[in-house]
């Protein structure tokens, strides 16, 4: 039987090898462009014939968007407008990666249970708001680490704190989407396993097996709502990074 | 875990992931929320005007129906006054017809009266020669003597005046 790691395995596809780089196609590619494609089936349907009122698809694409649209208009401001159509990138690539991952008997690959998906995402979100802060302010844009009305010597303190909590946010960001995704999968897998080995009970057959199948529907249905809440705190927080780059403070 | 074995899994990975973000960025969410954009606002464009026209006809049958409230406001006020008027001239056309009339009967009655003293003299008249006559055919049979008219009439008029 598989450990409950064998599931975050990278799998080369199709091996690919740029001037000494290893840019192989894997699962986590392949699953990076399923979501690419179901998202893309998603916003082409729903926006191939836009009418004031809308039909199904519409309505659904337009609930998605006006709910990044609004989590941007509240965190950022009439500025963040034009942020948004980044902002729900984000979202909906995390989105797509977290649910699909869920899907089972498929062998759905999750790339957000991967760091360097996470952090590659987190590094794309930061090199934005950094480009934003310094396009925007300039060099003005050191006084986001400097605390108002403080003397120097505070000031220095804070500055160095709070610089380095700036430069930590891109790790924070993606290890708090990896860790929620790896654990979520590997709770699914270490049940699922219970319920073989339990199941398999010599005397009793399946009885045994019942409790944690149990327990894993209602993790798969937890893992749903992960998923959901994941995806929405990274686009939240991406956001949150975008104001203190546009707003200062 | 595998995820920490960075130096196998990092490059490839973090190279797919910025040409598929890339491409979800520039290939899909660019090309179709601006459409979505341009819808929403112009539903609420549509929105915005509708209730604001809405808004004007609602103002304007709230002037109309001020407008018809001070029209019966002012027809009520209309009649009201021709009323009076009608009433007031009618009270004097009935007076001037009773002064009128009042005036005709007074001239008739002086006329009545006028000629009941004219009958009356006429009649007095007629009695005293009536009266002259008979006191002298009285005396003539009583006295045999006859007096003279005048004599009667004066003895009738000293009897009358008595």
């Amino acid at each position: 039987m598989s450990g409950p790691m064998e599931q975050f395995q990278i799998k080369v596809l199709r091996p690919i090898e740029a001037n000494g780089y290893d840019l192989s196609f894997t699962n986590s590619s392949l699953w990076m462009a399923i979501a690419l494609g179901v998202v893309a089936i998603f916003m082409f349907v729903g926006t191939m014939r836009p009418q004031l009122v809308p039909g199904r698809w519409q309505a659904a694409v337009e609930y998605l968007y006006d709910f990044v649209r609004n989590m941007v208009d509240e965190t950022v401001g009439p500025e963040g407008k034009r942020f948004a159509p980044l902002i729900f990138s984000v979202f909906i690539f995390v989105l797509a990666c977290n649910l699909l991952g869920l899907i089972p008997w498929v062998g759905a690959f999750t790339p957000t249970s991967h760091i360097a998906v996470t952090l590659g995402l987190a590094a794309i979100v930061f090199g934005i708001v950094c480009i934003v802060g310094f396009a925007l302010h300039g060099f003005k844009f050191f006084k986001l680490f400097w605390p108002a009305g403080s003397g120097v010597l505070l000031g220095a303190f804070v500055f160095v704190i709070e610089f380095l909590s700036f430069l930590s946010r891109p790790f924070t960001l993606a290890i708090r989407l990896f860790a929620n995704m790896t654990a979520g999968h590997v709770l699914l897998k270490v049940f699922g396993t219970f319920v073989v080995t339990l199941g398999s009970f010599q005397a009793l057959p399946y009885v045994f097996g019942v409790l944690p199948l149990a327990v894993n529907v209602a993790l798969a249905a937890l893992e749903v709502l992960i998923a959901v809440v994941q995806a929405y705190v990274f686009a939240l927080l991406a956001s949150l990074y975008l104001n203190d780059a546009i707003n200062l403070h | 875990m595998p995820q920490f074995d960075f130096a196998n899994v990092f490059l490839p990975q973090f190279v797919w992931l910025v040409g598929f973000f890339a491409l979800l960025y520039f290939g899909i969410v660019k090309l179709t929320l601006p459409k979505l954009g341009k819808v929403i606002d112009t539903r609420e464009g549509k929105v915005r005007s509708d209730i604001l026209g809405a808004e004007a006809a609602k103002a304007e049958s709230d002037k109309m129906a001020a407008d018809y409230a001070a029209g019966i406001a002012a027809a009520r006020d209309d009649a009201r006054a021709v009323l009076t008027a009608a009433k007031a001239k009618s009270a004097k056309s009935v007076e001037t017809k009773l002064a009128k009339a009042g005036g005709k009967t007074d001239a008739m009655i002086d006329d009545a009266e006028t000629r009941i003293a004219a009958a009356r003299g006429a009649a007095m008249g007629e009695i005293e020669a009536v009266a002259a006559e008979a006191a002298q055919a009285i005396v003539t049979k009583l006295t045999g003597l006859q007096p003279a008219k005048s004599d009667a009439q004066a003895a009738v008029k000293s009897a009358m005046a008595a």
